[in-house]
């Protein structure tokens, strides 16, 4: 348990625990629901516009069918992750059909997420210059742009609607590199807020809409038979001289449904989300499935069709085929000016979610090219850490870099994007669905559920409805090859081109990596264990946690050892291997848990424990974030102190709320600790992680003796104790604040507050309002204190 | 029968048979998800 003496005997070796379960906080099925509608929802806003410039005016049809068949494409999700709780497509696939084509599987995804973002900034580009140019010309219209400005234009202003989108994508991708670059934080609480807006909006949009309908009426549109199948010029790709599209009238439903497949695209979220699901995991796995399936099939199908039926034909196609539910809300009966407002309203909302989808795409693709980057089949360099974040930046700089040159290369094509889009998402789900029925007889573990139906005959199980989910989307998949010829072929370059990297990489990081694990064997023994546990680490309870990131900074271990007689008090060092929603569904092995980095940062944190000569117990846990880990790390080893550096992104107060929000979700029972945050120049900040007796100031203990002296002096209360009057002057405190006086209590606590120290207003405020016994933040010790880790005894801080 | 024609009657095929099992999928997950809405134990909507 040593820098020296942990191995088991006879070996030199470091014993290193490996923890293999994600330490994660669990979401209810309407987050989890969230979070994926944030990426399925945000293609209403352009499926269909683009199925009707390839087929006409039948397209919502087709949308309607596509997100009615996503139900049964949902359940081959389902079974896959009761079979895997990491089972998205790069699991299974590698499961069932092995590394090859895995590879090829993962470069279909990759084409997948890089266009995500593309189409969705793009998408929301198109609705914003749609916004500006019909507000100025509505304004136009009444006479509210001046001459000189109508001359300069030589007409009503408009903005290039393309330009303008290309512009936005630009920056929105932008934005989120930098906010990937310094590490974003992912929030399913964010997710639920969108979502909430974007119901808001579904609801006025449906309900307005119906009610339009009921008032001036409408059509539906027309059957998607082969005579109402309207070929675009593009639609037909390779096939556009052949007679096949317009003889075979199956075929020209495969054609349409191929076409407006990418309404579904963002499926593979829920394999993703999984893994962070509350319990009954599989019971709310079903359940999300059902809210995102209903939700998906109103807001795209039925937003879809009414587009069709209330906006007239060649407005639609001419004006609003890019941005179909701006179109909508400008063709509700009502004034005007309503109308005008709630499509800005919808662009806003457009706003939130496609540019949120942008950073999934990010977050997503990074997730996957860490996972092959930590499978050895993508160079090490990439995974290399940016000094100052922490972030595997270089794979972030070419995921955006990738999705820069598509934006500039389509110019705001909204349709070649979309249609390049579908290769991926269609053939991400072909492997998926091929691979689960090829699990149904390799696969021997635990499967909690299967596609029903399921015929037996002679004892051999057909599985009716995987292998029906499977032929729907090869023939479709097969069709779109044919029929979308810029997306086959630029789908295919793209994935032949990832393949190539993957594969090379692989052949030149083999020989590497069979000396970096020859390396590692002679240093490190990994011992791999489900969860974290003290026992599991072989460490006493009242230990000192030390979670480290950055082997350059390991300033706050060697602070620790320095201070600690590691006799009496043990050091674990800790490092969380972070994996997002994007990355979640793809499983890491201890290997993978315990990459090249990790060895280097454990060599060097055993070089500090070896330099200062004491004793460390070294542990890895995969985690979603860090502090959630650090919390939940302390509270399963039982430790007394948590001593870490000061975060390049926070204050010292701001780390010790956000350790403190995290304990706070951890479920009763559960241990306070001190937290104890050493910057560069050794100077420490101690906080107190829990509900804990405050640090009262000196004037405060004086105030109290007075009043206690004064109220013994009363008849009958020579008996009390200075606790009972803080008793009764708390009590009286929250009957006052429960009541009317809550307002100028805020207020002088806000004045306190800015007077008083060095917190933040707004958090004591939150803590108020809460009434919830928050992280120790507003008992930050106020000396300064360089006395080592602190080390109450277990339990004595209740 | 050209060789194109048979692959698109293959490709017919498959997607009809496909939806017809879906179709059948979708009534069975449906009785289902029924069943999974109105179990309100162990809900925790949080």
């Amino acid at each position: 348990m040593s820098s020296t003496s942990n191995a088991p005997t006879g070996s030199n070796r470091v014993r290193i625990v490996v923890a293999t379960s994600v330490m994660l906080t669990f979401i209810s099925y309407w987050r989890a629901a969230a979070v994926i509608l944030n990426d399925l929802g945000s293609s209403a806003f352009y499926a269909c516009g683009i199925a009707e410039q390839a087929i006409g005016k039948s397209a919502p049809w087709f949308v309607l069918a596509v997100m009615l068949f996503a139900f049964a494409v949902r359940a081959v999700y389902v079974e896959s992750c009761s079979m895997f709780v990491r089972g998205g497509v790069y699991r299974v696939v590698k499961e069932a059909l092995g590394g090859t084509l895995a590879k090829i599987s993962v470069s279909a995804l990759m084409f997948d997420y890089i266009l995500t973002g593309p189409v969705s900034a793009v998408s929301a580009g198109q609705y914003i210059a749609g916004l500006i140019n019909d507000t100025i010309a509505i304004a136009d219209a009444h006479g509210w742009v001046p001459a000189a400005v109508h001359h300069l234009f030589h007409g009503t202003p408009q903005v290039g609607v393309n330009t303008t989108a290309v512009l936005f994508a630009v920056a929105v991708t932008l934005y989120y590199w930098w906010e990937n670059t310094k590490g974003i934080e992912e929030s399913s609480e964010k997710a639920l807020w969108v979502m909430q807006i974007t119901t808001v909006m579904v609801v006025l949009l449906l309900g307005w809409s119906f009610f339009t309908l009921l008032k001036v009426g409408g059509h539906l549109p027309p059957f998607p038979t082969l005579a109402n199948i309207h070929y675009s010029q593009e639609s037909l790709g390779f096939w556009k001289h052949s007679s096949l599209p317009h003889t075979f009238a199956i075929l020209g439903l495969i054609i349409g449904f191929g076409h407006s497949v990418l309404a579904m695209s963002g499926e593979e979220s829920l394999a993703q989300v999984y893994r962070e699901l509350a319990h009954p995991k599989l019971k709310n796995l079903k359940r999300t499935a059902i809210v995102i399936g209903i939700y998906s099939f109103l807001f795209t199908g039925l937003v879809s069709l009414l587009a069709v039926m209330l906006i007239p034909d060649d407005v639609r196609t001419k004006v609003y085929s890019d941005n179909l539910i701006a179109g909508l809300a400008m063709h509700m009966i009502g004034p005007e000016v309503l109308r005008l407002a709630f499509r800005a309203f919808v662009v806003v909302v457009g706003f939130l979610i496609l540019s949120g989808a942008v950073n999934t795409a990010i977050v997503g693709s990074n997730g996957v090219l860490n996972r092959v980057s930590e499978d050895g089949v993508l160079a090490d360099w990439f995974r290399r850490p940016h000094k100052r974040y922490g972030t595997t930046y270089r794979i972030v700089n070419l995921i955006v870099g990738l999705q820069l040159f598509t934006i500039i290369v389509s110019w705001g094509n909204i349709y070649t994007l979309g249609e390049a889009y579908a290769f991926g998402v269609v053939w991400s789900f072909v492997f998926k669905a091929i691979s689960m029925l090829v699990l149904r007889y390799r696969y021997k573990g635990e499967r909690l559920w299967k596609v029903p139906p399921n015929l037996h005959l002679f004892g051999i199980e057909i599985p009716i409805g995987l292998a029906s989910v499977g032929m729907v989307l090869l023939s479709t998949a097969i069709v779109n090859l044919f029929t979308k010829s810029i997306a086959t072929v630029s789908g295919l370059i793209f994935s032949a081109v990832f393949f190539a990297i993957f594969t090379f990489s692989e052949k030149v990081n083999r020989r590497k990596h069979a000396h970096a694990a020859a390396q590692m064997k002679e240093q490190f023994q990994l011992q791999l264990a489900e969860s974290v546990e003290r026992e599991t680490v072989g460490i006493r309870p009242g230990n000192v946690l030390v979670p480290v990131r950055d082997y350059n900074t390991l300033n706050h271990l060697r602070w620790t050892l320095e201070r600690t007689d590691t006799h009496e008090q043990d050091v674990v060092v800790m490092t969380a291997r972070i994996s997002q929603y994007g990355a979640a569904a793809y499983g890491l092995s201890s290997e993978q848990i315990f990459s090249d980095y990790e060895q280097t940062l454990f060599t060097r944190a055993v070089s500090v424990a070896e330099s200062v000569g004491k004793k460390i117990s070294l542990l890895v846990v995969p985690a979603r974030d860090s502090w959630s880990a650090i919390a939940q790390t302390a509270h399963n080893l039982e430790s007394s102190g948590v001593v870490t550096g000061l975060s390049s992104k926070m204050t010292t107060a701001e780390q010790a709320f956000a350790l403190g929000s995290a304990w706070e979700s951890i479920p009763e029972p559960k241990r306070q600790f001190v937290l104890q945050i050493v910057q560069p120049d050794d100077v420490v900040d101690t906080f107190r992680i829990g509900p804990h007796t405050p640090t009262m100031k000196n004037e405060d203990v004086v105030l109290l003796h007075r009043l206690w002296l004064n109220i013994t002096r009363e008849p009958g209360l020579e008996n009390v104790h200075h606790h009972d009057i803080l008793t009764e002057a708390l009590t009286r405190f929250a009957h006052d604040y429960g009541a009317r006086d809550r307002e100028d209590i805020v207020k002088e606590l806000r004045r306190h507050g800015v007077d008083g120290g060095p917190l933040p207003v707004r958090r004591i405020a939150d803590q108020i309002h809460t009434v919830q016994p928050g992280p120790a933040r507003s008992d930050r010790d106020d000396e300064r204190r360089d006395d080592g880790p602190s080390s109450p005894k277990v339990g004595d801080s209740e | 029968m050209s060789t194109s024609v048979v692959l698109v009657k293959i490709l017919e095929f498959m997607f009809v048979a496909g939806w017809v099992g879906s179709a059948v999928v979708l009534v069975l997950t449906g009785i289902e998800d029924v069943g999974t809405l109105l179990d309100r134990k162990d809900e925790n909507s949080h």
